[in-house]
């Protein structure tokens, strides 16, 4: 644990004392190494648990492909930014990637987090550079609007999950996550236990959306910068699927009954937000809003805990991070170019920008789920999951994944196929950066194909 | 006039009429071709003298080798060799081939082998494959039924 987070602390010596011309290549290539550390924690060997652990923080086969996914996303990020950065003042440049190490750091300890305030704290504390990169970076003056939404939707699911966690430390005496999946399941019986349990989830719920407080998703996902983007699509999300994952251990057996409105609400939300994304023109709010229907889709999984609502729960998680990022990078490209988001003034981009229409290609065909890459695995086992659970959900997710697949195709078509407007025809060429930032988004997701069992959690 | 029209402003007619960018865009008519052209060319003289540096001048036009990174050729190449190395090189070959060769992963191929084994070794013996019971009840210490 700690040759990685000692590495990722190091990256703010780095970015203040590294000299203006070279800032740029040292925090790439110290985040790829760090990358590359963190490939060392997906050795599972022994078939219990918690491994890399110390006092405070361990890895489990849940929270190793989401770690893996945050240290990876860092240099992501800082490709992606580096365009759009690079005319500001160089401290402010500093500034923007000492905010994205601090996120990496705060996900690896949240992730990591063996305790569960330990885990709340990290899990606010990612509310923070977030807020900053949106509010002081995002584009339009609607960021401080998304901010907003998205400080206080994240705040107010989360304050009542102290309260829970207060009162739990209260009766158990502990809230290690080592100890609390072995104790005796709770006799919660009155309103009080029931709200209890509300509170458990509703942060989580908050965070990944769930349709119905999923109004901050579509704001802070437009108005941030193309790192915030990729964060909150790739990670920040999961954070939410992953805390779920970890209360559901405890809170057996109320979730039998309580979990019904909430399961409907995530599956009605998939085939509602892929609706809306089909009449979207903004081309970053389609993405946002198809990242609501995905994690919809995870919530259910979780929800009706079963072994292999879980384990697709999980793969999803991971497929989705990578392609969900991947889309948001495509559409700042073309961003950069265009200044403007709205699809149908960067229409055609396939006779300005072939090779970029072939990453378009595979990131919209990976969010449609297309066999044989891991979003279908891990969509298939949600859906089959939920099916043996109630026979109805699989005409809600049926239609879902069938809108799904519209709303990718038409995204496809929207922005890559079609007449050429004639004030843009004189495009920038796409730079090696953007080429080589797609693929290493696209690479995982396909090598993934070849050994899916890092990210099929625990319980298959 | 599409020259004011569009965002780009005085930038799509010096893209427009700046031969060193034949290889990378559609190729242009000649500028003394289309009517309209002329008269944009006649409203928009030396636009990007005029605009002071503040058009957006792309950075093919002062290196051939743009990558991306840096306006710097310099950095710019030691940035994207630096990117490509430890992006390709070590962590997607480097540590694709360390993931590759890990050990028997969450031990489920062992459990398969171990399952396998142990049906041959039971059905072999006549024994039942599986206990109804995973504790053995002779073990189990329970309370007097007169006891509170």
């Amino acid at each position: 644990m700690l040759k990685i987070l000692i590495p990722t602390l190091m990256l703010f010596p780095t970015i203040w004392l590294s000299p203006a011309k070279w800032l740029w290549t040292t925090s790439i290539a110290q985040s790829l190494i760090i990358a590359l550390a963190s490939l060392s924690w997906l050795k599972w060997s022994s078939e219990t648990g918690w491994s890399s652990s110390n006092l405070y923080l361990a890895t489990d086969p849940l929270s190793t492909p989401l770690l893996v996914l945050t240290c990876w996303l860092l240099p992501l990020m800082i490709l992606a930014s580096q365009n759009h950065i690079s005319p500001e003042p160089l401290n402010r440049q500093r500034t923007y990637i000492s905010l994205l190490v601090s996120l990496q750091t705060f996900l690896i300890l949240a992730f990591g987090a063996t305790e569960i305030i330990m885990f709340y704290i990290m899990f606010e504390a990612t509310l923070l550079p977030t807020l900053i990169i949106i509010t002081r970076w995002g584009n339009q003056t609607e960021r401080l609007n998304a901010g907003t939404y998205f400080l206080f939707y994240t705040l107010a699911g989360s304050l009542p999950l102290l309260v829970a966690l207060l009162l739990l430390q209260n009766d158990n005496g502990t809230l290690s996550m080592f100890t609390l999946q072995y104790t005796q399941p709770l006799h919660l019986l009155t309103w009080g236990d029931k709200l209890w349990w509300a509170a458990c989830l509703l942060a989580f719920l908050v965070k990944m959306p769930l349709y119905g407080v999923h109004l901050w998703l579509p704001k802070a996902h437009v108005e941030a910068p193309i790192a915030g983007s990729m964060i909150l699509a790739a990670v920040l999300l999961k954070l939410g699927g992953y805390g779920m994952m970890r209360m559901m251990v405890m809170l057996d057996p109320l979730t039998k009954e309580l979990a019904y409105p909430f399961i409907i609400l995530a599956l009605w939300g998939i085939i509602m937000t892929g609706s809306i994304c089909l009449r979207q023109t903004d081309l970053k709010s389609l993405i946002a809003y198809s990242s609501v229907g995905h994690m919809g889709l995870v919530a259910g999984g979780i929800l009706i805990q079963t072994p292999w609502g879980f384990t697709g729960a999980i793969i999803l998680m991971i497929a989705h991070g990578l392609a969900s990022s991947a889309l948001f990078c495509l559409a700042n490209t073309s961003y950069e170019r265009t200044h403007s988001r709205t699809m149908l003034l960067a229409r055609g981009m396939q006779m300005v920008l072939p090779l970029m229409t072939t990453w378009w290609f595979m990131a919209s065909l990976a969010n449609l789920a297309l066999p044989p890459l891991p979003n279908l695995m891990g969509e298939l086992m949600i859906i089959t999951s939920m099916f043996n659970w109630s026979y109805w959900t699989l005409l809600l997710t049926g239609i879902g994944t069938l809108i799904t697949a519209s709303y990718s195709l038409y995204l496809f078509l929207m922005t890559q196929r079609g007449p050429l407007p004639s004030h843009i025809i004189a495009l920038e060429p796409t730079h090696t950066r953007e080429h080589l930032l797609i693929t290493l988004h696209l690479i995982p997701i396909i090598l993934l194909i070849l050994k899916p069992e890092l990210i099929w959690g625990w319980c298959f | 006039m599409l020259a004011r029209l569009s965002r780009f402003g005085p930038a799509l007619t010096r893209f427009r009429t700046n031969p060193a960018f034949g290889a990378g865009f559609v190729s242009q008519s000649p500028p003394s071709g289309a009517a309209g052209s002329a008269t944009v060319s006649d409203l928009q003289p030396s636009s990007a003298k005029e605009s002071h540096g503040h058009a957006e001048v792309s950075a093919f036009e002062k290196n051939r080798d743009y990558h991306g990174f840096s306006q710097d050729p310099v950095v710019d190449e030691w940035n994207m060799r630096m990117a490509f190395f430890f992006g390709i090189s070590m962590a997607i070959v480097v540590g694709g081939t360390f993931i590759h060769y890990l050990p028997d992963h969450g031990m489920r191929q062992w459990a398969r082998r171990e399952a396998e084994r142990l049906i041959t070794q039971r059905e072999a013996a006549g024994l039942p494959l599986m206990e109804e019971n995973y504790y053995d009840p002779s073990k189990i210490v329970l309370p007097g039924a007169g006891e509170e």
